[in-house]
């Protein structure tokens, strides 16, 4: 049992599961599916040492915004097919370029990376206790105005989320409060 | 931390205190409820005075650097905070006067203003880039959500999203451009980052892409074209006390950052930025006063002149040096004034007379002598007009873009004098000569004081210039 065996076991599992989201015709299962993607690619991080990526790739990828996607997915309502329009076709030509452009880039990177044997890096830069150590003390003050900021987001999002009191009752428009509260929250 | 280092943060202590007592009376004293205006006004007054005894004790040195330098306190910084504290209380006042008519919950508006102000206190003395990006999205997250305050007012929840959608564009570009910088100097502190730019011989364009895509963020703070297209709409759709504070306070901000990452960031790439602020000074200078002209709403009309006005603190920072940044703080001292003074009229007259249109301000003096005086001492003054403060404004500026050999800056920035005349002596006019259109117009104390203190403030900085200016240089003496 070696990191080789675990790496390309976990990139063969994220090559799978993200293949699976662009194949699969059924919305929900392609979100869980890059659910997955997310854990494994974390995983690679773990290999690398780069733990805190690794725990926050889980936290922010797979825990909010993933949740998010699987929200809109499911209020969207699953198990509709549109038929391919022509504006869908053009998406194809552009997706081609962009996949062709793609693979000149991971070919020129794999070109750099090969002709400059590099070590892998001996001071652990991307650990917890790095990170930690960083942001309590040169970024200290910046840490702290961020709960500030946090504040500050919360009580918009109340302020502009609550629902005005209407005129009359019984004559309430859904619409007309829920339109400023939720496009608002970023 | 030792004892100096907490005396400099002691007004954005005592702002997140003010912060504090404003959330906890909205919340649990309904006694207090109705007189947190006051509060906060008060409050953020004893700030002021509290500031100055700072900064007279500091007496032009450096007072302190805390957080290993990531907080700076120096004259530059106390002069800007004292700006912004100024007006925190203008705009405070204004919307005490603006929320008895609409008929909402005060609380998270004063709160949002102070956050607001807090995030601009923290951007004077930023000395990292962190700290720059992240007290720049506290000012821009509160003004998101004061900008669309009015729910019920398509207008207001329009302004919003335009201001979040153009606002997160522009933060974005800034945070890649510092991300640019910081793999090219591995730092993000400013001395470091600027010790690296030194000990470069050629500039690698990634670095100068990532320097542009910074000023781009910030010159949509400040107004500069061409990232002002946000300007006339947010102005006009969000509620008045906010578009008081988003011309005055929040254009500050962008100026404030701006110079300070030109005095002491980018300060060895001197040359090569000059040319590209003078263009963009000069495109500013011009839209900005053609395009008030036509204006028939007040709110947008003060748009396009504060567009204008961004062009000559433009040039001054264009000019750079010493006499370029001594013309950028006489010039926003100058411009804080007087705008306040405007919008303290512009705000009365909005709430009381219930239009934003020009058209209401028909025969103002016959209705209210004080308010129409004060709105024509300003606009003056906002003109260029001797022996107003914006006259000697506009010469520090004028006559450094002159020294640095940026004739034809500094003569186009006279021609924009003789426009924006034009169109400031329109709403004059309106005001003296054509008949009153209602009834007289009684102004409370609470205004009238605030209103002939600016009032004082534009006759007197304009007239007794000495002191202001020493001021001014010894707030940028250090960096030259």
């Amino acid at each position: 049992m070696n990191e080789a065996f675990f790496f390309y076991l976990f990139s063969g599992l994220t090559l799978l599961a993200a293949l699976y989201v662009v194949f699969t015709k059924n919305p929900t299962y392609a979100v869980l599916s890059l659910v997955a993607a997310m854990f494994s690619l974390a995983i690679l991080f773990v290999l690398l040492h780069a733990y805190f990526i690794a725990v926050v790739h889980v936290l922010v990828y797979a825990g909010a915004i993933l949740v998010l996607f699987l929200f809109v997915v499911m209020l969207l309502g699953v198990g509709r097919e549109e038929p391919a329009s022509k504006s869908q076709r053009l998406y194809r030509i552009f997706g081609g370029f962009v996949v062709v452009g793609f693979l000149l880039e991971i070919g020129l990177i794999i070109k750099a990376v090969s002709s400059s044997a590099q070590e892998s890096p001996t001071i652990l830069a991307g650990t917890i206790e790095a990170v930690g150590k960083l942001l309590f003390t040169e970024y200290f003050l910046p840490f702290e105005i961020t709960s500030v900021l946090l504040l500050v987001g919360i009580v918009g999002a109340v302020v502009l989320s609550r629902r005005e009191q209407m005129p009359a009752e019984g004559q309430y428009l859904p619409g007309k409060a829920a339109e400023g509260g939720r496009s608002k929250q970023v | 931390m030792n004892l100096a280092g907490f005396c400099s943060l002691l007004p954005e202590a005592l702002v997140i205190a003010l912060m504090f007592v404003v959330f906890a009376a909205d919340l649990f004293l309904p006694s207090i409820k109705k007189r947190l205006g006051g509060l906060t006004a008060w409050g953020l007054t004893a700030i002021l005075a509290c500031l100055l005894w700072q900064g007279f004790l500091a007496g032009g040195q450096k007072f302190g650097e805390t957080f290993q330098g990531t907080f700076l306190c120096d004259p530059m910084a106390l002069f800007f905070k004292a700006l912004f504290i100024l007006t925190g209380i203008i705009v405070v006042i204004l919307a005490r006067e603006f929320l008895k008519k609409a008929d909402k919950n005060p609380g998270e508006f004063y709160l949002l203003i102070l956050s607001a102000l807090l995030g601009m206190l923290f951007l004077a003395s930023a000395n990292d880039f962190i700290l720059l990006f992240v007290s720049v999205e506290l000012v821009t997250v509160s003004f998101y959500v004061m900008t669309a305050y009015l729910k019920t007012d398509q207008r207001s929840v329009e302004a919003g999203i335009k201001y979040l959608i153009l606002g997160a564009l522009s933060s974005g570009m800034m945070l890649y451009g510092i991300s640019f910088i910081y793999g090219h100097t591995g730092s993000t502190h400013f001395d470091a980052v600027r010790g690296a730019l030194f000990g470069m011989t050629s500039a690698p364009p990634l670095l100068l892409l990532g320097i542009l895509l910074l000023i781009a963020g910030l010159g949509f703070k400040a107004g500069a074209v061409p990232f002002q297209l946000w300007i006339p709409d947010v102005y006009e759709g969000a509620p008045i006390p906010v578009t008081a504070f988003l011309s005055v306070g929040s254009k500050m901000a962008g100026f404030a950052a701006l110079l300070r990452i030109c005095v002491s960031v980018i300060a060895p790439f001197d040359k090569k930025w000059a040319l590209l602020m003078a263009v963009i000074a000069a495109m500013t200078l011009v839209y900005g006063n053609l395009g008030a002209i036509p204006q028939k709403n007040i709110k947008r009309f003060f748009g396009y002149s504060g567009i204008g006005h961004a062009g000559y603190l433009l040039t001054a920072i264009a000019a750079g040096g010493f006499s370029g940044a001594r013309g950028v703080l006489f010039y926003l001292l100058s411009y804080a004034v007087t705008m306040l003074a405007a919008f303290l009229v512009v705000v009365y007259c909005s709430v009381h007379l219930e239009s934003d249109d020009m058209s209401a301000y028909d025969g103002l003096s016959r209705r209210s002598p004080l308010l129409a005086g004060a709105l024509f001492l300003s606009l003056l003054s906002l003109a260029g007009v001797p022996p107003l403060s914006g006259f000697f404004a506009k010469f520090l500026v004028l006559s450094s873009a002159v020294e640095k050999g940026l004739i034809w800056l500094a003569v186009l920035g006279a021609l924009n004098v003789v426009i924006s005349l034009y169109y400031y002596l329109t709403l004059v006019k309106r005001m003296y000569i054509h008949p009153p259109a209602g009834g007289v117009i009684a102004v409370p104390l609470s205004f009238q004081i605030p209103l002939y203190l600016l009032m004082l403030g534009i006759v007197g900085i304009g007239v007794v210039q000495g002191p202001f200016v020493r001021l001014a240089a010894s707030a940028v003496s250090g960096f030259f």
